[in-house]
């Protein structure tokens, strides 16, 4: 009997000594080949026939912010580099009140500079103003908290913490030279329409194809190389924006889409396309609206707010 | 059917005969074992570094028609800025291996032509159809073309572990400080009027380079970045993912090519180095 038990421990052993190690090596060493690259082997979505006409920006059609170059060598120029800091490193800058890996300017791109990326400078002239969600007039320091609350999944700063103040001067900074009041071209997100019913399965197809590259297979985003924050940041799981955040909502996400993503190659979806893939994403798991109780989250899930 | 229930019984009968402590005692043991035999094991077998030596013995004396790799790329595989041949030394083993499969690949099966950007591509609308988005992945270059021919897929896996193996210290030039503030401004926020990307939200912090898919800017020389963004305005290169380098090749003018070229050649960056 002893000496099938020395059988077994010798299997067991040599199984993880033996198998296991050059297995895992040789699958660390292989290199991709070709054919998994997603470019090639993915079925195409639609006939050349079903072209997207990219608008093509002229010179001055959008507002210009001044250059980070030319912030003031003051006392305020340092308030808006301390707004610009937590703008783009928000976990570093304004630990306290993060709760999730992204920074401000995941959403708000390209340093809250890209028109139809919700630009910061579009939105200084325009509150306080109405909000539907609230049913009252917000301003802009209120708005800013709600960003922290449910895009940043974290707690709101108050309206007298330096984290506000600085947030709110790199914004007026940003919009030097900008009108009040009006409606800027490039303000917000970009107007889509929908022509078909939405399927997350055509939805899921879009994500292979044209988005795990960056966000990942899981959609958890990737890491930087050092391990601190992230490259690309996660689209749902726990890292992402909570269930109350405005990208919860599947039209106002699929703007997002079809305004900035993938990256570099803004418009390039059609409007049925960004919808598709905002309702697959929609339905993933990801933090709960902290403003809706744990009963109602889990018997209603996808609820927005 | 007698063995697995002999075997069955037995675990059984001595699982109930032996206390569960000494049990895992034993077990703990055993897993302890493993884990220092495990820790040793790759000494002996290293088939890491077999690749490794071939894929430097191919690159330092070449074999039949190939050439050498050093007499283009360096002894070091630094690069060599006057004939705008990039640097290898750690880049990625997956990338390096890409480009080489790409250089190979003949442009007429892939049935697809790029057209090159109008002149005054400014004012051009860009038509974005599949041919754009899902990418043939050529690269022309008459000097890797015919040479990336010859390679085997061993040769190329041997090559690309060696180079990703190699150190690289970069050294950072002096430029303008003009030059420097517009290409530090590209690379950083990019054009954000025109939608453009920053080259760091691709390229990685510093243009570091990110994973398989991004190479790193930093330390490579610059006319070899101003000619790869040629390339791509020309439509000689066409191997990028998703065409996501090529969107924004299209947007850049020459005077972008040149201060972004510059701002990387300005960084101090080091790779595989302690
Ligand atoms: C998960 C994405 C996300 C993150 C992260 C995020 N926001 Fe927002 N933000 C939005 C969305 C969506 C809107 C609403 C845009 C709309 O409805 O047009 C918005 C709106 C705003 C507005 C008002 C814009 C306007 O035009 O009315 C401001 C100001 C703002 N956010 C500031 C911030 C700040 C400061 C942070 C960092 C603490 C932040 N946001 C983080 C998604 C995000
Ligand atoms: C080239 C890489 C790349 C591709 C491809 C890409 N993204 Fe992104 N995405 C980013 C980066 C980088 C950001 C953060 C913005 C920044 O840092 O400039 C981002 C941000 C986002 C955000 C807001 C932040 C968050 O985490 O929620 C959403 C939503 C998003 N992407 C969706 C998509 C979708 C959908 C696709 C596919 C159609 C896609 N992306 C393709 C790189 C990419
Ligand atoms: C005659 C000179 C010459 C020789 C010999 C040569 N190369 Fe190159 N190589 C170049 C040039 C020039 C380029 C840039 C090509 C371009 O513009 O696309 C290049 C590009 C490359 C690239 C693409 C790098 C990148 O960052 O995209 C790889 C990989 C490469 N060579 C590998 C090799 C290997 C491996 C060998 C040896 C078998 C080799 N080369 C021999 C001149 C040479
Ligand atoms: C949307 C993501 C993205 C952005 C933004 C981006 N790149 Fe790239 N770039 C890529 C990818 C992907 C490749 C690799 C192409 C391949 O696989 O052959 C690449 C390759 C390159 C190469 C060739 C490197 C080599 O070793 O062969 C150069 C040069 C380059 N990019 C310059 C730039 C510059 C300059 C900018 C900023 C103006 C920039 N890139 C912004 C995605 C991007």
């Amino acid at each position: 009997m002893k000496r099938i038990l020395l059988k077994w421990v010798f299997i067991f052993s040599f199984y993880h000594v033996a198998v296991l190690p050059v297995a895992a090596q040789e699958l660390g060493q292989t290199l991709d080949s070709l054919e998994v690259r997603p470019s090639l082997v993915n079925s195409r979505l639609s006939l050349p026939t079903q072209l997207t006409q990219v608008h093509v920006i002229s010179p001055g059609e959008y507002f210009a912010p001044p250059l980070v170059a030319d912030i003031p060598d003051d006392r305020f120029g340092d308030m808006v580099r301390m707004g610009r800091n937590i703008f783009i490193k928000t976990g570093v800058y304004a630990k306290r009140y993060a709760g999730n890996g992204l920074n401000c300017s995941s959403c708000h791109l390209q340093e809250g500079r890209k028109p139809h990326g919700i630009p910061l400078w579009a939105a200084y002239g325009r509150y306080p103003m109405y909000r539907h969600k609230t049913r009252t007039v917000v301003t802009l320091e209120e708005r800013i908290q709600d960003c922290f609350i449910y895009s940043m999944n974290g707690i709101a700063p108050t309206l007298d913490a330096p984290e506000m103040k600085a947030l709110v001067t790199y914004t007026k900074w940003l919009s030097k030279g900008a009108p009040v009041g009006v409606d800027l071209p490039g303000r917000g997100l970009p107007n889509i329409s929908r022509t078909q019913d939405l399927d997350p399965k055509r939805g899921k197809i879009v994500y292979e194809t044209r988005c795990e590259l960056c966000h990942g297979k899981d959609g958890k985003g990737q890491k930087h190389t050092n391990g601190e924050g992230y490259m690309f940041p996660p689209l749902w799981g726990r890292d992402s924006y909570n269930k109350g955040s405005g990208l919860q909502r599947v039209r106002t996400l699929a703007k997002f889409i079809k305004g900035n993503m993938p990256l570099g190659a803004s418009f390039s979806l059609t409007n049925q396309e960004s919808l598709d893939v905002a309702i697959y994403i929609w339905l993933q798991d990801r933090p709960r609206n902290p403003k809706m109780s744990q009963a109602m989250d889990f018997f209603f899930p996808n609820m927005a707010r | 059917m007698r063995l697995s229930d002999n075997i069955k019984c037995s675990l059984v009968s001595w699982i109930t005969k032996i206390s569960i402590w000494k049990f895992f005692l034993l077990l703990l043991a055993v897993s302890f074992v493993i884990f220092l035999v495990q820790s040793v094991l790759p000494v002996f077998s290293d088939s890491h570094d077999l690749h490794r030596l071939a894929g430097e013995e191919l690159a330092l004396n070449g074999r039949g028609k190939i050439p050498s790799c050093v007499s283009c790329h360096g002894l070091q595989g630094q690069g060599d800025a006057k004939i705008a041949s990039p640097r290898l030394a750690g880049l990625h083993p997956s990338y390096i291996k890409k480009q080489l499969e790409d250089y190979a690949r003949d442009p007429l099966k892939t049935r697809a032509f790029v057209e090159p950007i109008a002149r005054d591509y400014v004012k051009t609308p860009r038509t974005y159809g599949d041919l754009t988005v899902f990418t043939p992945g050529t690269r022309y270059d008459p000097k890797m073309n015919g040479l990336a021919k010859l390679l085997s897929a061993e040769d190329r896996h041997n090559l690309a572990i060696y180079y990703s193996k190699l150190a690289f210290v970069a050294s950072p030039k002096a430029y303008d400080f003009e030059t420097l503030e517009r290409g530090e401004d590209l690379a950083l926020r990019g054009k954000p009027e025109y939608g453009l990307p920053s080259c760091d939200s691709c390229h990685g912090p510093g243009g570091q380079g990110f994973g398989a898919i991004f190479p790193p800017l930093a330390g490579q020389p610059v006319t070899y970045i101003i000619a790869q963004i040629n390339k791509w305005q020309a439509g000689k290169r066409d191997n990028d993912h998703l065409a996501l380098m090529r969107n924004i090749a299209d947007q850049l003018t020459d005077g972008d090519k040149v201060n972004v070229a510059a701002y990387y050649d300005n960084l101090s960056y080091s790779v595989n180095s302690e």
